[in-house]
């Protein structure tokens, strides 16, 4: 780092220190200074570097000299390349200027148009917390008709539209829209890149995610989807469902999966390509790791699940005859490729968790994990063997049985990598030392939500055992415990972890706590009892049950705990908010991470770095803490020994 | 070397929800224990292998999640650390995990398969009843459509909503569907089996008891799918003989006024 550079760069952030703390509305403003990108993009730095950690703090070395940097540079207006060719004289270009400086565009606008990986991970993760909620209503609605039997309260085909939706938003709106908007938000932060690969594919694939949510929801206003969770032909063929309902529920989650698809395609190169100088594979983090097993592994289902898709539409639309049965189509075909998405799409969601959960965990605990290599190949295991799986949803179809046995067999081959992930991580935290922060209790309570719902899982991935509990609330409860765990728990471990990184403030302790346990207590009483109710045989999706099976006890205690859920998952997403504007302003380093954004500021800068990054370890932090500490150690010295003694 | 002091755990507080929570599920009748028994009153004897199956598999995962529960709440209980002397390293313990845990897998997929090709065995006929297949089995049809199931017996006559079938006999019924796919479900005799349209799902079961069975329909058919219910009565040879005799006659009677109906109409069609 040559002087110029270094004082360079110190006039910029005493620039960004001038600027009000919410900056970012006004980013892209006073750009007259300079022109080239450097100058443009430090302005929106919005926070004064905090005196406690980061490069950028310690290498203040006086007030005065930055004083006069800054003076020199209103005077010579130097050009943006100072730090690249510090000998070249500025060649001097000529500006028109007709009617001033162009104004500050919307906040809208600029996030609309963006193409930063930031701006566009951000949008994902709103996105899915507003389906969060969404679901959470639906959850609602539907408990309370079947709250009592023989209830009233919602009409039959209300109850199967509501169902639809429901399963749409927590699948392709919450669960997916929240992970890969972390991943894309995430990944060039944590490999020193400046931005990613394929930026405009990136913001296409958000728009189409966005787009098909639209779709989904604008169904309300007519009919919407009426066909199920996972809407199996015949049903969602014109001659059972012929209004345009299951048409816009093709269309939406056909969208949804599109974009995630290019995401998916952005994701991989960026992985590929822009990892910092030094970062070999053996040096990435494992959130990194993570993000290519599940983009490799949504890009091997994305397309299947597009295709089975676009064949239904063919078949309503077009006269098709894919899945119709007897006219040469194949109802079961459905089943499978769905079913291959949807076990995948499981399998994405537990892999991402575990990963949040590893990356938590080293963090909190101060050490890396010794097993990365475990759970890297872990991953792996779960991601083909889950996917694979596909089979153990269909035990009671027409299908043969070596097909289950093979599905059987990897289900419960399931168990050795989850086992091993599971196994580091719990003797991870129980070997060390930590302080009990939101991040941490959210990875722990994933851990085990998560596991509840995969040993359900495990008991109804035997045949004679699924054959009975499969389409009961056995397996919705079964799932709705994993996918709360893994999805809820997972991705909120997630937030709340680089909440300071994403916003540029803390996430209020105090009550992430409490809407946490508040979240636990009502998962536990709304979804425990429907264990209950399903070995007494209680089958899903119908919108009333009858009396006198032994199921009413069940259903209303889980009503009652979907209610108390309800309010921790509003409270939930009301800290989210609230401490986004009143907590105080975070350091950029605020958990001393291991990975490299927590070098970036908080929030980052459109830019990233200012200086990308030499990694020379599994832990570049740590690298750049010492060379920082031995810079003092050594400017003290020289201090000491110039100093005339009084 | 690192010392861990273990404080005494101040807030109870899950503990005491769960203890609360139990209470309350009781005095309401909820019982936890019948979740240990999927099926109770099976009186067919495949679906008797998977009840016990899932026995063992309930004892596997409550242990699974005991463990694993357990586990974490000791990683994450409240402690305070000495630290004397520099980190130790822990050594990864992985490769026994690993081999451990492929042993359990391994050993819970050999039980599994135990059972279910155990409760996969066609079974033998106990009786015999006019009408059997050479094996001694009695083939049922039953036809799925939106929201009923229509049963054909092997002398032509077919009903609907209620399948008879004898005490002691095997019955190979084949479901298919009409319409869209619908999901036959009698817990205590033959479990889940979907009727897919355009193709032929065989299962085989022998009813021990006489009585009546029901459940509902598994696989969501449309609005009437929450009425759509399966419902079996087993009755002793000579009944399921008089039944399906009768049916027969009952609906030659209204054939035979249909068609007369129909000639007499021809009839007048001609004369005017």
């Amino acid at each position: 780092m040559s002087e110029e550079d270094e004082t360079g760069m110190e006039g910029q952030e005493e620039e960004a220190a001038s600027t009000p703390e919410d900056a970012p509305e006004g980013e892209g403003a006073g750009t007259t200074e300079g022109e080239g990108p450097a100058e443009t993009t430090s302005e929106s730095s919005a926070e004064p570097p905090p005196e406690s950690a980061g490069e950028e703090a310690t290498v203040v070395e006086s007030e005065e000299e930055v004083a006069t940097v800054v003076e020199s540079e209103d005077a010579t207006d130097p050009s943006p390349d100072v730090g690249l060719f510090p000998e070249t004289e500025p060649i001097p270009r000529p500006e028109v200027s007709v009617e001033g400086e162009p104004g500050p565009r919307q906040r809208w606008i600029e996030l609309a148009t963006s193409a930063d990986h930031k701006d566009i991970g951000r949008i994902l993760i709103g996105t899915a917390i507003g389906s969060l909620f969404l679901a959470a209503i639906l959850l609602v609605l539907l408990r309370l008709q079947l709250a009592v039997p023989e209830n009233g309260f919602l009409e039959p085909v209300t109850f199967d539209r509501l169902l639809s939706l429901y399963g749409a938003t927590a699948i392709f709106f919450f669960v997916l829209p929240l992970f890969f908007g972390l991943f894309y938000y995430l990944v060039p932060l944590m490999i020193g890149s400046r931005g990613t690969a394929l930026p405009r594919l990136g913001q296409v694939g958000m728009w189409l995610i966005l787009l098909g949510g639209v779709l989904l929801y604008s169904t309300i206003l007519y009919t919407p989807p009426e066909a199920g969770i996972n809407p199996l032909p015949p049903l969602s063929e014109l001659a059972f469902t012929s209004n345009n309902g299951v048409d816009a529920w093709i269309a939406g989650v056909g969208l949804a999966t599109l974009g995630y698809i290019l995401i998916t395609v952005d994701l991989l190169v960026t992985i590929r390509h822009l990892r910092a100088p030094g970062m070999a594979w053996r040096r990435t983090p494992v959130l990194v790791w993570t993000a290519a097993v599940v983009s490799w592994l949504f890009a091997v289902i994305g397309p299947i699940f597009l295709a089975a898709a676009t064949m239904l539409m063919i078949d309503r639309r077009l006269g098709g005859g894919f899945f119709t049965g007897g006219a040469g189509g194949a109802p079961l075909l459905w089943q499978h490729l769905s079913y291959i998405f949807f076990a995948g799409v499981y399998a994405l969601t537990a892999i991402s968790a575990l990963g949040v959960a590893t990356e938590v965990i080293q963090t909190f605990t101060g050490r890396r994990s010794p097993d990365r290599r475990v759970i890297f190949g872990s991953m792996v295991a779960i991601a083909v063997m889950g996917t694979l799986a596909w089979g153990q949803n269909m035990y009671t179809a027409p299908i043969p049985i070596g097909t289950k046995y093979f599905a059987m067999f990897m289900a419960i081959g399931l168990i050795v990598p989850f086992g091993l992930i599971y196994n580091s991580l719990i003797r991870a935290v129980s070997k060390a030392d930590f302080h009990m922060r939101a991040p941490l209790r959210y990875a722990m309570g994933a851990l085990s939500f998560g596991s509840i719902g995969l040993l359900v899982e495990l008991s109804q991935s035997t045949i004679a055992v699924g054959t009975q509990l499969q389409q009961t609330y056995d397996a919705w409860a079964a799932t709705h415990f994993a996918m709360i765990g893994f999805g809820l728990f997972g991705g909120l471990a997630a937030i709340s972890y680089w909440y300071p990184k994403m916003t540029g403030r803390m996430l209020n302790e105090d009550r992430a706590r409490k809407s946490f346990w508040l979240v636990v207590a009502g998962t536990v009483i709304a979804v425990v009892p429907l264990f209950g109710a399903g070995v007494e045989g209680q089958v899903t999706d119908a919108f009333r049950f009858a009396e006198g099976e032994g199921v009413s006890a069940y259903n209303l205690i889980a009503t009652l705990g979907t209610l108390l859920l309800f309010l921790g998952i509003v409270l939930t997403i009301g800290n989210l908010i609230r401490s986004r504007i009143e907590e105080p302003l975070a350091p950029p380093d605020p958990w001393l991470g291991e990975t490299l954004e927590w070098l970036a500021l908080s929030p980052p800068p459109p830019h990233n770095f200012d200086e990308l990054p030499d990694v020379r370890s599994e832990v570049p932090l740590t690298d750049i803490r010492e060379v920082l500490t031995q810079m003092d150690r050594d400017r003290d010295h020289e201090a000491r020994e110039t100093e005339p003694v009084a | 070397m690192a010392t861990l002091v273990v404080l005494p755990r101040r807030k109870p507080l899950p503990l005491a929800a769960a203890a609360i929570g139990t209470v309350a599920a009781v005095l309401i009748g909820a019982d936890p224990a019948s979740a240990l028994s999927l099926n109770p009153d099976a009186i067919s004897p495949g679906i008797a292998k998977g009840n016990t199956l899932h026995t063992i598999m309930f004892v596997v995962i409550v242990l699974g999640i005991l463990v694993v529960n357990l586990a974490i709440f000791r990683a994450v209980r409240p402690r305070h650390r000495y630290v004397e002397a520099q980190e130790v390293e822990t050594p990864s313990r992985s490769g026994r995990v690993g081999i451990l845990l492929s042993l359990v897998a391994v050993a819970i997929f050999v039980v599994a398969t135990v059972y279910t090709s155990a409760s996969r065995d066609v079974p033998e006929s106990r009786a015999s009843v006019e009408g059997t297949l050479e094996d001694g089995s009695l083939r049922i049809t039953a036809t799925g459509q939106q929201w009923l199931w229509r049963f054909s017996y092997p002398n032509g006559a077919f009903g609907y909503h209620r399948l008879v079938v004898p005490k002691g006999v095997t019955i190979s019924l084949e479901l298919t569907s009409s319409d869209v796919v619908h999901g036959w479900n009698v817990p205590s005799l033959t479990g889940k089996a979907q009727a897919v349209p355009g193709q032929t799902h065989r299962i085989s079961f022998r009813a021990d008891e006489e009585g009546t069975f029901r459940g509902w329909a598994s696989v969501l058919s449309g609005q009437g799918y929450a009425d759509m219910e399966s419902v079996v009565e087993v009755v002793s040879p000579d009944e399921y003989l008089t039944y399906i005799r009768r049916l027969k006659k009952e609906i030659q009677g209204a054939q035979d006024i249909v068609e007369g109906q129909v000639e007499a109409q021809a009839r007048r069609a001609m004369n005017q």
